[in-house]
């Protein structure tokens, strides 16, 4: 089965690590997951300057690892992102920003790419809130 | 053919970017030509209210953005009775025609559509 | 086309779990997890509603959250894992996260 992904919540958020969880899983079940979106406070989910203490889960770099593994398809809604502080370089250097917080294998587009997961997916599961 | 998502909006229009945000979705869906519904639940429905000043609050309107519904496309829109009756709204005051729904109305609007996001 | 609704706020702090239990259809599944479990205190009103709802409707309840949580499993409850979770995700036509 196809699962379409999406984030609401930041990585301290225990909606983040559910929703990571979740996906492992959908993969350990040998389903596909066809992209991850995340949107509102779910781009800082995908920030590489969040600094957790080091007894605590790290959710962000988890995420990042996972993505990266598994070489999934990570989209970052552009404008929820820009709103919220959480740019790549591309962004950072067109705003004219000191620095840059969503390097690979993130990618920052359009809402466009939450409907066209949603079409492509058999299921879209969404993740948010506490 | 093209599947269906119904969002369900569910925030006071002033608290934070969390309802434009939810009416951008239906917007970006519009714009593509997806077949969109959007049902305006417990708060959500004070997004509707007639002769809001955000500007007094240093805020965009967003009731021109609810406006644009019909021209991305986007005219299967709803109400919950409840979420109205519940905050002393009346349909006579609301700025945009939707359908209102009672619950068995929304339990089948839920059905209909193939996907759905509550925000 | 019956939908699994996806709770996760606490039922004693916000208003989801009421709407939500307003527009269940007949074959609908409820699953709580995060603050949602909270519904399953024992002695609550909330259980209570949870308890009487047709037979029809399935409830599960994320096993993790319960247990961080230091709550029973009810007997109307079904406990799930993430793989169960996923597996329910494809058992319902559609997922609604009240988010």
């Amino acid at each position: 089965m196809k699962f379409a992904i999406a984030l609401f919540s930041p990585p301290h958020a225990p909606a983040s690590r559910r929703a990571l969880r979740f996906a492992q899983a959908v993969l350990d079940g040998g389903h596909e997951i066809v992209r991850l979106f995340f949107y509102q406070d779910g781009v800082h989910s995908a920030s590489a300057s969040v600094v957790t203490p080091q007894d605590e889960l790290d959710s962000a770099a988890e995420w990042r690892a996972f993505v990266s593994r598994h070489q999934l398809d990570g989209v970052v809604c552009i404008a929820a992102a820009l709103r919220r502080g959480v740019l790549n370089e591309e962004e950072a250097r067109r705003y004219e920003r000191d620095a840059a917080n969503l390097p690979a294998p993130w990618e920052l587009s359009g809402l466009g790419q939450l409907h066209e997961a949603a079409q492509l997916a058999d299921r879209l599961v969404c993740f948010g809130g506490n | 053919m093209a599947k269906s998502l119904l969002i369900v909006s569910r925030q006071a229009p002033w608290a934070g970017p969390a309802a434009r945000e939810a009416l951008d979705i239906a917007l970006a869906g519009g714009a593509f030509d997806l077949p969109i519904g959007l049902l305006f639940l417990d708060d959500g429905v004070f997004q509707l209210v007639a002769g809001q000043q955000p500007q007094r609050i240093e805020q965009k309107d967003l009731g021109a953005n609810l406006q644009a519904l019909p021209l991305f496309g986007i005219e299967s829109l709803y109400a919950a009775r409840h979420s109205l009756a519940e905050r002393g709204l009346t349909e006579e005051a609301l700025s945009l025609p939707v359908q209102v729904l009672d619950d068995t109305g929304l339990a089948a609007l839920l059905d209909q559509y193939d996907q759905v996001i509550t925000l | 086309m019956a939908t699994l609704h996806l709770l996760s706020h606490s039922p004693f702090a916000d208003g989801r779990l009421n709407s939500c239990l307003r527009l269940l259809g007949a074959a609908d599944g409820l699953l709580l997890c995060g603050d949602a479990v909270y519904a399953l205190q024992p002695g609550t009103t909330q259980l209570q509603i949870l308890e009487q709802l047709p037979a029809s409707i399935a409830l599960y309840v994320l096993e993790e959250d319960l247990q961080a949580r230091a709550l029973p499993v009810p007997a109307r409850v079904q406990a799930v894992d993430y793989p169960a979770f996923v597996e329910l995700c494809g058992r319902y036509a559609k997922v609604n996260s009240w988010l």
